[in-house]
């Protein structure tokens, strides 16, 4: 059931960015919803829960994406490593720090986006138009990844109370 | 210690994996499934967004559409004296073709496809197509637009295709100044630019002059417009000039392409 529901979302999230977002202007500079996704997963869920879903929609978002294949799915696994790791020493579910968390989080995805072009495709002029995409994508990412985390939870949890409505209610 | 090393190992098999895929990797089977997979949702949401826009556009947005009428009429009335002279350009160009005993122009066979999604990330730039293998669709097409290029096929599906666009960094199109015949490569830059790039310094190029394909890359016909140019720098050393590109093609308004299915290249490898 949960990998139904994590399989559902990242559907939704795939096409809204991939087929809403683009008619509209405002979201030009946005930053890649399955990131926080992969946030809320390695906050709240258990390796054996995350993984399969992470590499499945790294590799689904590759397909779909222009870039070196394996690009996403590197980006996912290392967003979900960094994320396991601070919670380690940072208290992560404290809504104060998960703007920031999401923040770094889109950031780290943009180093590594521009890291590869820069690594692959030498001589690429991309610095001014790369400082300004970054810098609106965290701007976003700081105030609207919170409300997406929230959401994840909240949904996670709507399911949950209804599965166990319906189980009270057969046994 | 030992995570620091380990993690550095990871980072360093990371990258060569990035390599070799970035390389050598051709899709065939995964990323197919994938496709298809998902392209038929991209399309049901594009078919409904589209429809729900399309009845905002026709019966909410009338007020815009009026203040449209007045451009248009006034747009219609310079399209008409541009239209006499050009009939009279066609008679004599018609007059000239004949004299010269040229080719009649090989109209190559295209597919209209539509858009039904867009790449996530600013940092690539591809469209998904409704138009696949099915549909004749093959690698490394040319694809088109009245205004201009567009980009060219880089991965098929069944029923779906991937395009990448020119103002990717993976794209390159051999093109030349129209007014100039200065010959360079259009690559990819940022959302709404390209880079003409190999342009000897020496080669006339200025501000507002026209860029089209030269037909030498084999993907593209001859004489497709790309863009037009937005800035020139000629620097003191150096043989080539920095040229920078803005397509005809609004890339952000992208909804219909056409797909070119038999192009020249290989017309003219069949008549060898």
């Amino acid at each position: 059931m949960t990998y139904c529901f994590h399989v559902g979302i990242c559907i939704c999230l795939v096409l809204f960015q991939t087929t809403v977002m683009p008619y509209f202007n405002i979201f030009d500079g946005f930053y890649d919803l399955l990131s926080p996704f992969v946030i809320y997963l390695s906050l709240s869920h258990s390796l054996r829960q995350s993984i399969p879903v992470i590499l499945f929609f790294g590799f689904v978002m590759d397909s779909l994406s222009g870039g070196p294949f394996g690009l996403y799915l590197t980006t996912y696994v290392w967003l979900f490593v960094g994320v396991r790791w601070i919670v380690t020493f940072l208290h992560v579910g404290d809504s104060f720090l998960l703007p920031f968390v999401v923040a770094a989080g889109v950031l780290l995805q943009n180093c590594i986006f521009i890291g590869t072009i820069a690594m692959f495709k030498p001589g690429t002029q991309f610095l001014s138009a790369a400082i300004s995409t970054v810098t609106v994508q965290v701007l976003w990412a700081i105030f609207t990844g919170p409300i997406f985390l929230m959401f994840f939870n909240y949904s996670h949890n709507r399911l949950n109370r209804w599965r166990k409505k319906v189980f009270v209610k057969e046994s | 210690m030992v995570m620091i090393i380990g993690v550095i190992v990871l980072i360093a098999v990371n990258i060569i994996l990035l390599s070799v895929s970035n390389r050598y990797y051709q899709s065939y089977g995964p990323g197919r499934i994938a496709i298809s997979l998902i392209a038929p949702f991209q399309e049901a949401v594009s078919r409904s967004i589209r429809f729900v826009k399309d009845i905002w556009v026709h019966y909410f947005f009338l007020v815009e559409t009026a203040k449209e009428n007045d451009i248009y009429k006034k747009a219609l009335s310079h399209a008409v004296e541009k239209d006499n002279l050009h009939k009279e350009l066609k008679l004599s160009n018609n007059r000239l073709r004949s004299l010269l005993n040229f080719q009649k122009t090989i109209t190559d066979e295209v597919i209209s496809a539509e858009v039904i999604g867009k790449d996530s990330s600013p940092w690539f730039n591809t469209i998904m197509i409704d138009k696949g293998k099915h549909d004749g669709v093959k690698k490394g097409a040319a694809v088109v637009i009245p205004e201009g290029i567009v980009g060219q096929v880089a991965e098929v599906s069944t029923n779906y295709s991937k395009i990448l666009l020119i103002i990717d960094h993976n794209s390159a199109v051999d093109a030349l100044v129209q007014r100039t015949r200065a010959r360079g490569i259009i690559k990819g830059a940022s959302s709404d630019r390209c880079l003409f790039k190999y342009v000897l310094r020496k080669k006339g190029v200025a501000v507002g002059d026209t860029v089209v394909s030269s037909g030498l890359d084999g993907v593209f016909l001859k004489g497709l417009p790309v863009g037009r140019v937005s800035g020139v720098i000629r620097p003191n050393s150096g043989i080539f000039q920095e040229v920078s590109v803005t397509p005809y093609v609004d890339f952000e308004k992208l909804e219909e392409v056409l797909v070119v299915l038999n192009p020249k290249k290989d017309k003219f490898q069949s008549e060898q």
